[in-house]
């Protein structure tokens, strides 16, 4: 069990104009999952809001929906949050692949997980290259990581190659990415499977290199998968960027079919010329008192 | 039948056509499609009614329900009484507005179905309107345009009123408003020549509601608000004619100026209800058919009324006459009925329309909607209409605060246009003849250079030109390169198409057809500059006849003082910009550019001296092309607005303009200045007025940048 503690700033500023309405959709707090439990988490807004709503959306996500009226220069949120991993326990034995994508399709909780979605839509090469992982009668568990590692080898980690809207079939195309590609690519491979597996957005811890002190600020955001393994194994969480297989390192913050349904922070403004946004978060172990 | 018989069917089609151009006149686009109506009604009896209503209460009340589980618990999917990849799958599925408490009013509002009957009488459901539902506007309004052209058809009696129902309708959507605005909300009030922007054109006018469009919208506080005269007012509700799908950009991303950011939002939070709420036409979806309708008995305990037309039933509907090009032609009818969720159950309109199933080619033309008469019986019951609801107090100038934005914006440019047009006819007039005539007398040639000088400061030539000799020939060579005057009348059109709601049918009729001359007599400036004028005297008399004072005409009125005054001290600047002893010319043109060359020989014996002459075009308040009236006209309608500081502002001028009348020499600069304070004004009250909010733009979406694996 691992206690983080949790700072992600994101700062718009508006230098060239101030900004006179601002209407802003996040999907900036944590939620629960099995194996993570949020015992503190809140959302610090400047300039203090007019009128705020937070609320759960369809995927059980929590959203804050803000607005801002008066000229602004600046909109800074600051999520700040105490949660709690614990190693969830691997399953020894899972279902053959077949019979999770037979079962799914009329589960309601499943169903959209496994259909194409604006980011995550199958094409033929994409199936191909999905079908190697999962011969017939393959156990899940053990293909989900077999894809998670081919991904992993046959993509490279570019920044700046392609952006929020790029979709799977773009990103391999290109065979490059960031680990929103990564993630968009393994779903669009599960789904032309019939397989449910959602994106989830979240952090993740990283290690300074050794011998050297981690900086402020320097930990990002992340993106990775969650596949359904079955009702005994349930959703386990992959990391093709990483090739890992999520354990206690990975805080989630919310999931949906693609990034659409969780992108962080959207916003229609008014006034405001160009912006620039700056981005900081913090994700470091709490030292617990034994 | 009878009456139909007798008029014989080349009157019949001379009645449709007529009926088609009201429409044209009621609706809002001046190019609207033709043919939109067929002047025949076709008829239920009451009985036929009777059943129809309970079966189309009982399918709105089914496809309610469907939709209330589908957007909350999901029992049905759960269930699996609809295959849950059929609803999670659909595009129409708006996950934004799933929501585990229900909305504050129900998704399901409004609903039509479009029926047919069958050789056996019987009717079947051809297709559900659960969404966007379009044609109640030209079922509400058909049946009082068609009286007007086909009186004969109507009986003295015996045909179900839609009034009461219509009422009702209103009095519901007020009450649930409690004292905020309702609206019809259209994609777009610009491009207006769909017969869906007509119908929802016509569903505002019949119901008294306000037409807007998204921009007309703005999210502040949670809640919506619509952008008016007098600042943001609060919207209850929203009779939606646009589509759910990408309605809210700020949840569902997409451009922002399509759509109504925060609209979701408001919705869930019960501050905003829609009409129907979005994300209801999912059930309109073809593959969940079969199953709603074997949802009818486990959600309602009773079978459905109304069964599914099948293949057969389609091949043998019903036929209907229909008037088509002189000739009356029988065509398979369907039937649109409407119902609308007051609360507490579902009420049907009694009438509907009456739509030609088959879709004509392309090339054909074009088979028109019927009204749908419902027949009473012997001992019918009505529906009593809500007893009269007071009128709700409003403010001195409500009428005029309530006016969107965007519309008074309109207003105001047609008002400057349609002067501008007449400023440049006018001016034209003066000039051709004089630059043609090309005498070399001292006089004559003063007043060319003048003209000259005017017309380019009217943008009527090249400024490049003003110093030189112009000739007529090559003022109209200018003319036709620069299409100035072609423009301009294509400016009005424009205007004139999106400031139409607030312009009453006979008014629109007038303008257009009086445009519409002018405009046909345009490659020919000769014949085309009388035409003009005389439009836009139309335009004024009409205007001045014919509008309310209210907000409207208050900006239409503003907006022809600001640039005739503008205009003028721009033009009188350069008349009077000489010495006293070489006035003269100058005097001359302004009396005739100010149109008071009769007023001012009657008054002064036709003798021009500088004092009468600066009074009558400057200061005199009873003249209405003086540069005072348009002063004192212009503080009238500010102070209208309450703008009472402009009003000072304008008040000011006027007096500083008088005062001019006493200087001898030298007037060129304070006039100058005259129009300069104009341009000001116009300015300040363009933000004082319409530019309440710029356009609302998206916020690049933060990206996930993850750290190196």
């Amino acid at each position: 069990m691992t206690l983080y503690r949790l700072h992600h700033t994101t700062v718009y500023d508006y230098t060239e104009a101030a900004v006179v309405l601002g209407t802003h959709f996040l999907h900036l707090l944590p939620r629960e999952r099995p194996g993570q439990t949020v015992l503190a988490a809140r959302l610090d807004i400047s300039p203090i809001p007019d009128s705020r709503r937070d609320e759960v959306d369809h995927f059980g996500n929590l959203t804050t929906t803000v607005s801002i009226t008066g000229a602004h220069r600046e909109f800074r949120v600051v999520m700040s949050a105490t949660v709690e991993l614990s190693q969830p326990a691997l399953p020894s034995a899972t279902p053959p692949w077949e019979e999770i994508a037979a079962r799914s399709l009329n589960d309601v909780d499943l169903v959209e997980f496994c259909l194409p979605s604006a980011l995550a839509t199958p094409d033929g090469e994409i199936a191909a290259y999905a079908a190697g992982s999962f011969p017939p009668g393959r156990p899940i568990r053990e293909a989900l990581l077999d894809l998670n590692g081919r991904l992993h080898a046959d993509m490279t980690y570019e920044p700046g190659a392609t952006g929020s809207s790029t979709t799977a079939s773009q990103a391999f195309a290109g065979r490059r990415g960031v680990c929103q590609d990564y993630a968009h690519l393994m779903l669009a491979c599960l789904r032309a499977l019939g397989l449910p597996a959602r994106y989830v957005s979240g952090y993740l811890r990283t290690q300074p290199p050794p011998g050297q002190d981690k900086l402020r600020g320097a930990d990002q955001s992340h993106a990775w998968i969650s596949a359904w393994a079955g009702p005994e194994a349930g959703w386990i969480d992959l990391d093709p960027t990483n090739r890992l297989l999520v354990r206690d390192e990975h805080v989630t913050l919310a999931w949906g079919r693609d990034f659409h349904d969780v992108s962080p922070l959207r916003g229609i403004i008014v006034g405001g010329g160009s912006h620039t946004v700056r981005v900081q978060v913090d994700l470091d172990p709490l030292l617990l008192p034994l | 039948m009878a009456a139909v018989r007798q008029l014989g069917p080349e009157e019949l089609a001379r009645r449709a056509t007529a009926l088609n151009r009201l429409t044209d006149l009621a609706g809002p686009s001046g190019d609207a499609p033709r043919s939109i109506y067929d002047p025949l009604p076709v008829l239920l009896t009451a009985s036929e009614f009777l059943g129809l209503e309970a079966a189309i209460r009982q399918r709105a009340r089914l496809l309610g329900l469907v939709l209330e589980d589908l957007y909350g618990p999901q029992g049905l999917l759960r269930r699996g009484e609809i295959p849950p990849a059929l609803v999670l799958g659909q595009s129409r599925f708006l996950r934004g507005l799933h929501t585990s408490a229900p909305l504050a009013a129900p998704r399901l509002s409004l609903y039509a179905a479009d029926l047919i009957r069958t050789p056996d009488n019987q009717f079947r459901l051809l297709r559900d309107h659960a969404g966007a539902i379009s044609g109640l506007g030209h079922a509400l309004s058909l049946r009082r345009l068609a009286a007007g052209t086909l009186p004969e058809i109507f009986p003295a009696g015996g045909l179900r009123s839609l009034r009461p129902a219509r009422e009702m309708l209103v009095d519901h959507l007020y009450r649930e408003a409690g004292g905020r605005l309702v609206a019809v909300l259209s994609a777009s009030t610009a491009s207006r020549s769909s017969p869906e922007a007509i119908d929802e054109a016509l569903l505002a006018r019949s119901l008294g509601l306000l037409l807007i469009e998204p921009g007309d919208l703005a999210t502040r506080n949670g809640g919506l608000l619509m952008k008016t005269l007098s600042g943001l007012l609060p919207i209850a509700t929203l009779i939606r004619g646009i589509s759910g799908i990408d309605l809210d950009p700020l949840e569902q991303g997409g451009r922002s100026a399509r759509g109504v950011p925060g609209a979701f939002g408001a919705l869930r939070a019960g501050v905003l209800t829609m009409w129907n709420a979005p994300g209801t036409a999912l059930v309109e979806a073809a593959e969940l058919l079969p199953f709603l309708d074997r949802l009818c008995e486990p959600l309602l305990g009773e079978g459905p009324l109304l069964l599914r037309a099948t293949e057969e039933d389609r091949a043998l509907a019903s036929q209907a006459p229909f008037v088509d090009n002189q000739v009356i032609a029988s065509a398979p009818i369907g039937f649109r009925l409407f119902a609308w969720n007051d609360g507490e159950e579902w009420r049907v309109l009694p009438g509907g329309l009456g739509l030609p199933l088959e879709a004509p080619g392309p090339e054909g033309p074009s088979l028109g909607l019927k009204d749908v008469w419902v027949l009473e019986s012997e001992e019918d019951f009505y529906i009593v209409g809500p007893p009269p609801v007071e009128p709700p107090e409003l403010g001195p100038f409500l009428a005029a605060a309530h006016l969107p934005s965007r519309l008074a914006d309109n207003l105001f440019w047609l008002g400057r246009s349609v002067e501008r047009l007449e400023a440049a006819c006018r001016l034209l007039m003066l000039a051709l003849p004089r630059l043609e005539s090309g005498t070399s007398l001292p006089r004559d040639i003063a007043e060319r250079t003048l003209l000259i000088h005017c017309l380019a400061r009217a943008k009527l030539l090249s400024p490049d030109m003003a110093g030189s000799t112009v000739s007529g020939r090559l003022l109209r060579q200018s003319l036709a390169r620069g299409q100035l005057i072609g423009g301009l009348v294509k400016e009005v059109g424009r205007l004139v198409n999106v400031s139409s709601e607030r312009l009453s049918p006979s008014m629109l009729a007038t303008v257009r057809f009086a445009l519409r001359q002018a405009a046909d007599s345009l490659p020919n400036e000769e014949t085309a500059l009388p035409m003009l004028l005389s439009f836009a005297a139309t335009f004024a008399g009409i205007a001045a006849e014919n509008m309310s004072r209210d907000g409207g005409w208050l900006f239409l009125e503003m907006g022809r003082r600001l640039e005739r005054g503008e205009a003028m001290a721009e033009s009188l600047a350069i008349l009077f910009d000489a010495p006293p002893e070489r006035l003269e010319p100058g005097m001359a043109l302004s009396i005739e550019l100010a149109d008071s060359v009769l007023s001012y020989d009657l008054r002064h014996a036709g003798i021009l001296s500088p004092g009468p002459v600066l009074s009558m075009v400057l200061a005199d308040l009873f003249n209405p092309r003086s540069l005072a009236f348009q002063c004192a006209a212009l503080r009238a309608c500010l102070e209208g607005l309450g703008a009472d500081d402009d009003a000072e502002t304008v008040h000011q001028l006027q007096r500083e303009v008088t005062n001019l009348v006493g200087v001898a020499s030298g007037l060129g600069e304070p006039l100058q200045e005259a129009a300069a304070r104009l341009r000001l004004l116009s300015d300040r009250m363009h933000r004082r007025f319409f530019a309440l909010l710029p356009e609302a733009h998206s916020l690049e979406e933060s990206e996930v940048r993850d750290p190196a694996p």
